[in-house]
């Protein structure tokens, strides 16, 4: 039995040989696609939380109807119409279609370099709006449920709006948007293996590549799965290790009431 | 310009059978299968506890396009052997087949976390209940799940626009589905048109879909207010 094993070990070792460098590499590129991803996405779904609680109703409509419509769509379908659409869009900024907007001498030293932007650019902009879309939804609940006393009590003591929500209101938010926003991350990550379809070299993309070199499919996207697995697994501990520390404080009554 | 969108328009309806059949057939089969696993969840059996659990996090912890590659592409490597049964084995090649299996496991693995976790919420009494009028586990289940599933549904309907979305997955193994005509057509014409019509159809999917979950759950829960 043990021989066996050791004959299985020994055929495992030799046909991942000089495929386990490649394999981290893009293992390594596809955790950095989520990382910036989610940074990216934090700040998107902040403006998307503010921009569909403007008091002037039109613009909120609009965003919500933004957000439905995100929703709605297939994932793969809006990452791959964000990397054929943006070469799109700078190919027509190029042509001298300018719109007076704040940010165009941005759009415009873009297509001064080139009309194709990176790949990676693309997937991040695809990834980081799809979790905006999700995570701007927790964000508003967990806005909704700081008691309005909190305000209050801060207007009362004189301090400045900015200063109440950076001081009073976001810390008691994450608590209640650390379980939403932790779930979307972990929706985040499976995400990233449609990037690629845009020619991204993420663990994805580099698994068919050397499938195609070793006619061996079978392990090595069961290999490639169990790379996801094992990262999922370890952000769940790693967020189940957060979210003990951020209801730290919490009295065990309302902990146990779920 | 509205020429090419009713062009389009034509050539990417093409694929709508392919994906109402794909999300229809899993939407059910997922649902069937969370139904079945939630009953032998709550047997409280270690084996199939284990079992089921392990499945899950499998499932759920690593991405649709994974396990569509790893079903479709997958058995190839044992082609010698498979081929020696070629009816099975050209059977389970298929890509539609493929793809609505991994869609199938896939959507399954969270339905039964919705459905598991509103049998667990259902409130101790109904169990007590039961078992004070000498009711079985088989009886029990008959039961509480109705009241459970009806529970369930808001949390559902989400899922069930994730499957018909998970569909346009199925484009990378070659079923031509909405997304797959679009892609074809975008190789063609480059023309960001294509994805505007595709997502139209999408959105007219889900939309549907929403509505008549919406309705089904207004009727489920009519007599609770």
């Amino acid at each position: 039995m043990s021989d066996f094993f050791a004959h299985g070990i020994d055929w495992l070792l030799s046909s991942m040989d000089g495929y386990i460098l490649p394999l981290t590499k893009a293992t390594a590129i596809t955790l950095s696609l989520a990382f910036v991803s989610l940074i990216v996405g934090m700040f998107f779904a902040f403006i998307f939380t503010i921009l569909e609680s403007v008091p002037f109703k039109p613009v909120a409509w609009l965003m919500s109807l933004f957000n439905l419509t995100i929703r709605a769509l297939p994932e793969l379908l809006i990452v791959v119409a964000i990397y054929t659409g943006l070469p799109l869009l700078l190919m027509a900024l190029d042509d001298g279609f300018t719109i007076p907007f704040g940010f165009t001498s941005f759009t415009v030293k873009m297509n001064i370099e080139n009309t194709q932007p990176d790949p990676f650019l693309c997937g991040v902009f695809a990834l980081s709006l799809l979790y905006a879309v999700y995570a701007s939804q927790t964000l508003r609940g967990a806005f909704k449920a700081i008691p309005s006393g909190q305000k209050q009590a801060a207007q009362v003591l004189g301090l400045s709006k900015s200063r109440t929500f950076f001081r009073i209101i976001m810390p008691q938010m994450w608590r209640h948007a650390l379980p939403g926003l932790s779930n979307q991350w972990l929706i985040l990550l499976k995400d990233t293996a449609l990037v690629s379809a845009i020619a991204i070299d993420d663990l994805m993309m580099q698994t068919k590549t050397i499938v195609a070199r070793t006619n061996q499919p079978f392990l090595w996207y069961f290999i490639a799965m169990l790379v996801y697995l094992v990262i999922s697994v370890l952000s769940q501990r790693v967020i189940a290790h957060i979210e003990k520390r951020s209801t730290k404080f919490e009295q065990p009554s309302s902990a146990n009431s779920q | 310009m509205s020429d090419n969108f009713i062009y389009y328009l034509k050539i990417i309806l093409q694929g709508l059978p392919d994906t109402l059949s794909l999300s229809i057939a899993g939407i059910l089969s997922a649902g069937f299968l969370a139904i079945v696993f939630s009953c032998l969840l709550s047997l409280n059996s270690k084996f199939l506890t284990k079992t089921i659990r392990g499945y899950i996090v499998i499932f759920t912890g690593s991405p649709l396009l994974v396990q569509l590659f790893l079903i479709y592409y997958g058995p190839s490597q044992f082609g010698e052997i498979l081929s020696k049964v070629p009816a099975f084995y050209e059977f389970i090649s298929s890509p539609w087949f493929c793809a609505y299996l991994a869609l199938t496991l896939n959507s399954a693995a969270y339905t039964t976390q919705i459905f598991y976790g509103a049998l667990k919420a259902v409130p101790q009494g109904q169990w007590q209940a039961c078992s004070a009028l000498g009711m079985n586990k088989r009886q029990t289940l008959k039961i509480v799940m109705p009241y459970a599933l009806k529970r369930a549904l808001s949390t559902y309907s989400n899922e069930v626009v994730f499957v018909v979305k998970g569909t346009a997955l199925a484009s990378m193994i070659p079923v031509m589905d909405l997304m797959g005509y679009s892609n074809t057509l975008n190789g063609e014409y480059y023309d960001f048109s294509i994805f505007v019509v595709a997502g139209l159809i999408y959105l007219l999917i889900n939309g549907i879909l929403s509505t008549i979950m919406r309705i089904i759950e207004k009727k489920a829960l009519t007599f609770e207010n």
